[in-house]
């Protein structure tokens, strides 16, 4: 919606204090980054930037120069000419991103830029984000991954089903669980059996699977282990490890939605 | 607007790089029409060799071979005369004759009187034009010789003298093959293989550009160019415009090749030069229309190639791209008036054959561009579900 590609239900998107949907020039202030690598591939990386950037209305010199930038930022300078289709998924990831910085957008709106990508490409793009957000440049970053969200958001909001259910500080979200923590149980065996037990012990307020574990929200975690522990022997799953988080974002997910983020 | 020549521009980049494009808008196109010239040689023209065997040496059967020595016949037929059946047989099994004709013994006799004599053909399978004409040759002398007979009998009564039938047998030998063939053009020039399937070919490559475009576009959609596309300041239908500017550009230059190297290097000849561009300008604006409608109906690649497969050789097939259109069947003929390759194919006919300037081609640029304002408008509608679905 804010990048102009889905209809609003209801409500108006501002950008800068200019209706999103009212002017499409409003669009030059919003830089996307989608969340699969969009470039072609046929085409050189200097070619694609120069495609995308004349979509700005960037031209001539001007345009040239934001293209040698990008590549500079993104450390592509050497292989501006090469195809990309020989690049490596990084440097695709690099692009991608790049390729949304061209016209100097006051909002960057990156759509999980993570994904599939290896740690050491990931940690250069969060070091990214992290940067741009120091310079100013307003960052709308969506992922699942809350220690992301942790890293590199000031504010972070909660969307459950398409609805924003929480927004707020990191500080403030986690606020909200009060005393509770997280009771990560790495297990193995009927994880839903085991969840659905979990529901039902009094002061659990939330119980949900991933694909190795079952999180459990509660207060007062250490009354609440032994009793967890039972519950896993009678629905007959193993536990192997049992962890007891500090409250963090990850508990708020689960708190709020009753659902475990999956990686 | 100016994204519409930024995306056409990066399309025809892309198109340039892909050796598929210029083998489908030249190589193909050019092979194709000198092949089917090849194959076509011949048949806008016909002549043959007709062996004639005169067992009669009657005064009969030398006013055929007169006939058929005529200067009229002289277009179509060479007359070889052979001493024996058996060696006209042989020269046809040959080759050296394309057909024969065996005039027997007592032939001229035998029409003046009650004992019919029968003109014997010998042909070749391979060759079946000749083989008509030698037996259409045949059957109309007989028929003549029938009347004739008919006409000295009526004339004479019941019992003539010899000398009064022969009189009249004399008379009646001097009249001509009734039914001749005799070439001539339609027009001013003679139309021939080249010159019709140049631009039949020319114009039936043109239609593969739809589907390079619908494919380029779902490609473009499945990769989420479109999407960043349209996150840009670019209008949905600046996008579909940025990609029927580039089937406009490529189309143009593809059939404007091919009319140039087809009618230097083969000889054909596509008529006036302004008239041809105006035709071939309003095909490529069909094309287009084609174009932007099959992605705007499309949901899914696999769709518009469905689409693209039908729409490509259910046009060419009715518009004549395929076979000589006006040599088809009626229907034929008016089912190609439904396409706009068969106007343009029929434009560029009449101006290579009758000749003319623009204005003698101006119904068929009319029907093409009522055609894409049709289909034109549809796929304006469309445009905005095509590109944000």
């Amino acid at each position: 919606m804010v990048c102009g590609l889905l209809e609003p239900d209801c409500g108006v998107v501002t950008i800068a204090g200019r209706r999103a949907e009212q002017e499409l020039a409003v669009r030059n202030l919003v830089g996307y980054v989608p969340q699969d690598v969009a470039l072609y591939p046929d085409l050189t990386a200097r070619e694609n930037l120069s495609f995308l950037g004349s979509l700005y209305q960037l031209r001539s010199k001007e345009l040239a120069a934001r293209v040698a930038e990008v590549l500079e930022l993104t450390d592509l300078t050497e292989r501006a000419n090469d195809r990309v289709d020989s690049f490596s998924g990084g440097m695709k990831r690099c692009l991608n991103i790049g390729a949304g910085l061209l016209h100097h957008p006051k909002l960057l709106v990156l759509d999980e830029p993570t994904v599939g990508v290896d740690p050491q490409s990931r940690h250069a793009i969060l070091e990214r984000v992290q940067a741009f957000g120091r310079e100013g440049m307003a960052v709308l970053y969506t992922t699942h991954y809350m220690e992301e969200a942790e890293r590199v958001c000031d504010r972070v909001g909660i969307v459950d089903h398409g609805r924003l259910i929480a927004e707020s500080t990191r500080k403030e979200l986690v606020e909200r669980l009060e005393e509770r923590d997280r009771i990560e149980l790495g297990a193995s065996g009927d994880l839903e059996r085991l969840a659905r037990a979990c529901r039902e012990i009094p002061g659990v307020e939330n119980a949900a699977t991933t694909d190795t574990s079952v999180q459990v929200v509660a207060s007062d975690s250490r009354r609440m282990l032994p009793l967890l522990l039972e519950a896993a022997e009678n629905a007959g799953v193993t536990v192997n490890t049992v962890d007891v988080v500090e409250p963090d974002l990850e508990a708020v997910f689960l708190h709020l939605t009753g659902t475990a983020l999956r990686d | 607007m100016r994204s519409v020549f930024v995306i056409a521009r990066k399309d025809l980049r892309q198109r340039l790089r892909d050796c598929s494009a210029i083998v489908l808008g030249l190589v193909a196109p050019l092979t194709i029409a000198a092949l089917m010239s090849f194959a076509f040689k011949g048949t806008e023209s016909f002549h043959f060799t007709l062996g004639v065997v005169d067992s009669d040496h009657g005064p009969v059967a030398s006013a055929l071979i007169h006939a058929l020595e005529s200067p009229a016949s002289r277009q179509i037929v060479t007359v070889k005369m052979y001493l024996s059946e058996s060696a006209a047989r042989a020269a046809v099994r040959n080759s050296k004759a394309s057909s024969a004709l065996v005039i027997p013994a007592g032939f001229s006799t035998s029409v003046t009187t009650n004992r019919p004599e029968s003109l014997t053909t010998v042909t070749n399978v391979n060759n079946l034009i000749a083989t008509n004409v030698t037996q259409s040759i045949a059957t109309s002398y007989i028929a003549q010789l029938n009347a004739d007979r008919l006409s000295v009998f009526t004339a004479l009564g019941p019992s003539p003298t010899q000398g009064e039938i022969n009189r009249l047998a004399a008379d009646a030998a001097t009249l001509r093959i009734p039914i001749q063939a005799v070439e001539k053009p339609v027009g001013a020039h003679q139309l021939t293989a080249i010159s019709y399937f140049a631009p039949a070919m020319a114009i039936f490559f043109l239609l593969f550009i739809i589907n390079f475009t619908a494919r380029s576009f779902f490609v473009d959609r499945a990769e989420g160019m479109i999407e960043r596309m349209r996150a840009a300041p670019v209008r949905p239908l600046e996008i579909l415009a940025g990609k029927a500017l580039s089937v406009f550009v490529y189309g143009l230059f593809s059939l404007a090749t091919v009319a140039v190297i087809t009618s230097a290097v083969f000889g054909a000849h596509w008529g006036n030069s302004l008239a041809v561009s105006l035709l071939l300008l309003a095909m490529v604006i069909s094309v287009v229309c084609m174009t932007a409608l099959v992605i705007g109906v499309s949901r899914t690649q696999r769709q518009a190639e469905g689409f693209v497969s039908i729409l490509t050789f259910g046009l060419a097939l009715l518009g004549g791209n395929f076979i000589f259109i006006s040599s088809a069947p009626p229907l034929m003929r008016h089912l190609a008036l439904f396409t706009p390759n068969g106007w343009a194919l029929r434009g560029i006919t009449s101006l290579a054959t009758i000749g003319g300037g623009p204005g003698s081609v101006v119904t068929p640029i009319l029907a093409m561009l009522a055609f894409s304002v049709v289909i034109g408008g549809v796929a304006a509608s469309l445009a905005n579900r095509a590109v944000s679905s």
